[in-house]
């Protein structure tokens, strides 16, 4: 008995399982991420966008924290079975998951945030991430008096990998000598190993430190602090964590994005579309810590500036074999 | 002048220290005959209380409070698993495991009650490194092991010192012999079960202080989850170190160079090989000695036992 009240006690609270209630009939969503959301990154942007689509549309919202891979179906089936309207796996590692899952729901619309897969009720969320990793890049060039800069992920996925290499692209523009020494840490949550592996970069000459590592960038922003060499936020505004080393952040404008496909949801107006965030639609920008205003020259900033003005008007071409266009058809999820 | 060999073996000792206070305190808990695989519990929950005692003390006085309530933590945390099994005497593998998923999702909670969910940041008031004068100059392992937080000094006269415990004291005899053979021990008039509760919260108090170390002397942050597995490869170290305290140094230092090198690799910009190569470096060269030192077991006899005497 008592084993069974530690284990009930140990899986309700590791799921942090949180249920808002609305009306009755009120559109439900579910919000399923793959780490903590006090990580002020890429899961509480998420979380954020979840709380926005309660406030706004009066859902009935829940989230829950996947442990493990074995989990992601499991839990994408219990919404399923209970009904939800709208599921989100936020992150690529969820959608195979979600394909195997949303033949056997069709009532359930389910999304997947940095995903290319499509059905009746699946839809990839793609963020062109890459557009303000190339402005940052860009920065990190002129700023990094060693010609040296780095860049560290969790793991390797796809559109890390293509922010990165739009990173590099950013910075030899600028600096066409420029060297990027890339890292990834294997896990999201270890802030030890964030640290320790920015602080192996720093040593090996690296000034600016690129970061796309979740909770465990807090400990590549504990590095730059100690060793003073700059840094950038990732998928949130995160310029006030470490306000003299953190140079920009590049943010999800997450309550828009997450509200924009909810709406679609609540109009019934969702297609099955591939959706598409990034400068155009202000979904995705590099948002500057004023602290560093004064630090970025001016004909630098300029062509930052014409950079980005370039990509929201479509003339901009350097990223085209890395960026997903938006009319291209995306992968198909095989029945 | 520092050079990358000095990088790298700092980063190796750094990367040690915490591992090897949490494996100390398993291998006392081993040595009384208990496994304690809820270590992982026990660092994550040390971690939270080392946040929120140096948080809400703050300044350098917050650092001694954060240090002592993740002892403290430890203690707590282990004196459930204590519980169960030095005195139900339920299995200590599911037990242990309980521990650590009730520890795990238990800190996430407070966490978020404590902070909101937006977290701490790097707030959190962390010491620095305190180069030891003359000795931090010396070439190759001045820096490494002479310019390093208070707690990594801590380990140099922790470890001599259980050494000579485990073998010249009383209480280590008894503590040895409980693990051995409880029937001997109880007819020496020893009680095992104080022995193995002691040796159990003993063990908690190095893992509590361990997370300490990973809050208040390298990230100066809380995360979900950041132990990351450390209890885990704790226990491997203990078994690496064949249950005696240099042992277990010298394992913890192993696996720490080994992820010092790890970092130093990726960090040199090697595209061409895959970086998971680098990752797996740490847990392969772990079990490469392993299987060489696995050949002659010198586990305690009586370790993981539920049922503790035949009388």
């Amino acid at each position: 008995m008592a084993f069974g009240a530690i284990a009930l006690a140990a899986a309700a609270a590791a799921c942090g399982g949180e249920q808002t209630a609305a009306t009755s009939d009120a559109l439900r969503v579910a919000l399923l991420t793959p780490g903590p959301i006090s990580d002020q990154a890429w899961n509480g942007g998420a979380y954020e966008g979840l709380m926005a689509i309660r406030d706004s549309l009066g859902a009935n919202v829940s989230h829950i924290q996947t442990k493990t891979p074995a989990e992601f179906e499991e839990n994408f089936r219990q919404y399923g079975a209970q009904g939800y309207r709208m599921v989100v796996g936020h992150g690529f590692e969820f959608q195979d998951a979600a394909a195997r899952v949303a033949p056997d729901y069709p009532g359930t619309i389910f999304i997947c945030t940095s995903g290319d897969m499509l059905g009746p009720n699946l839809s990839g969320m793609n963020f062109a991430f890459e557009e303000a990793s190339f402005q940052a890049g860009m920065i990190a060039a002129r700023l990094s008096t060693s010609g040296v800069i780095g860049a560290i992920a969790g793991t390797e996925l796809p559109p890390v990998r293509a922010s990165f290499t739009a990173f590099e692209r950013g910075a030899k523009l600028i600096r066409p000598d420029i060297r990027l020494l890339v890292a990834y840490l294997g896990t999201w949550d270890d802030v030890a190993a964030g640290k320790e592996q920015a602080l192996a970069l720093i040593a090996r000459g690296a000034d600016v430190v690129f970061q796309n590592a979740d909770a465990a960038g807090l400990g590549i922003f504990a590095a730059a602090k100690e060793k003073n060499v700059l840094t950038f936020g990732a998928n949130a505004d995160q310029n006030e964590i470490a306000p003299d080393h953190i140079v920009g952040s590049i943010v999800i404008n997450w309550p828009r994005v997450m509200l924009t496909v909810a709406r679609e949801v609540q109009d019934s107006a969702y297609r099955g579309t591939l959706y598409q965030f990034g400068m155009r639609r202000n979904m995705v920008s590099l948002v500057l810590n004023p602290r560093f205003e004064s630090r970025i020259p001016a004909d630098l900033r300029a062509q930052v500036d014409s950079v980005g003005t370039a990509i929201v008007e479509g003339r901009f071409h350097d990223m085209d074999d890395i960026l997903q266009p938006a009319d291209r058809p995306a992968r198909q999820n095989a029945p | 002048m520092i050079t990358p060999v000095d990088d790298f073996l700092a980063a190796a000792v750094r990367t040690a220290t915490p591992l090897a206070l949490a494996a100390l305190g398993e291998c006392i808990t081993e040595r009384g005959g208990v496994i304690n695989i809820g270590l992982e519990g026990a660092i994550i929950c040390g971690a939270l209380a080392a946040t929120i005692a140096a948080g809400t003390v703050g300044g350098p006085l917050g650092v001694t409070a954060g240090f002592t309530a993740g002892a403290l933590a430890g203690v707590v945390v282990t004196l459930l698993f204590a519980l169960f099994t030095v005195y139900l005497r339920a299995d200590q593998i599911i037990t242990g495991t309980a521990i650590t998923l009730l520890s795990l999702g238990f800190t996430g909670l407070v966490y978020k009650t404590v902070y909101g969910t937006t977290g701490v940041g790097l707030t959190i008031p962390t010491i620095g490194d305190v180069p030891i004068p003359g000795l931090s100059q010396l070439p190759l392992v001045g820096r490494a092991l002479f310019a390093q937080p208070v707690i990594t000094y801590a380990l140099y006269a922790i470890v001599p010192f259980l050494a000579w415990w485990f073998v010249r004291t009383h209480a280590g005899l008894a503590l040895r012999a409980t693990g051995e053979s409880p029937d001997a021990a109880l007819a020496a008039g020893i009680q095992p079960r104080t022995v193995q509760a002691l040796a159990v919260l003993a063990g908690g108090a190095f893992a509590g202080v361990a997370g300490a170390t990973l809050v208040l002397a390298q990230s100066g942050t809380f995360v979900e989850g950041m132990s990351a597995g450390k209890g885990f490869i704790a226990i491997a170290i203990v078994v690496l170190g064949r249950w005696t305290p240099l042992g277990v140094a010298g394992a913890a230092l192993l696996f720490g160079g080994a992820s010092a090198l790890q970092y130093l690799f990726q960090s040199l910009g090697w595209r061409e090989v895959p970086y998971q190569l680098f990752l797996a470096l740490p847990y392969v060269l772990t079990l490469l000695v392993l299987a060489r030192a696995s050949a002659r077991s010198q586990a305690p006899a009586a370790l993981a036992r539920r049922q503790l005497t035949v009388g």
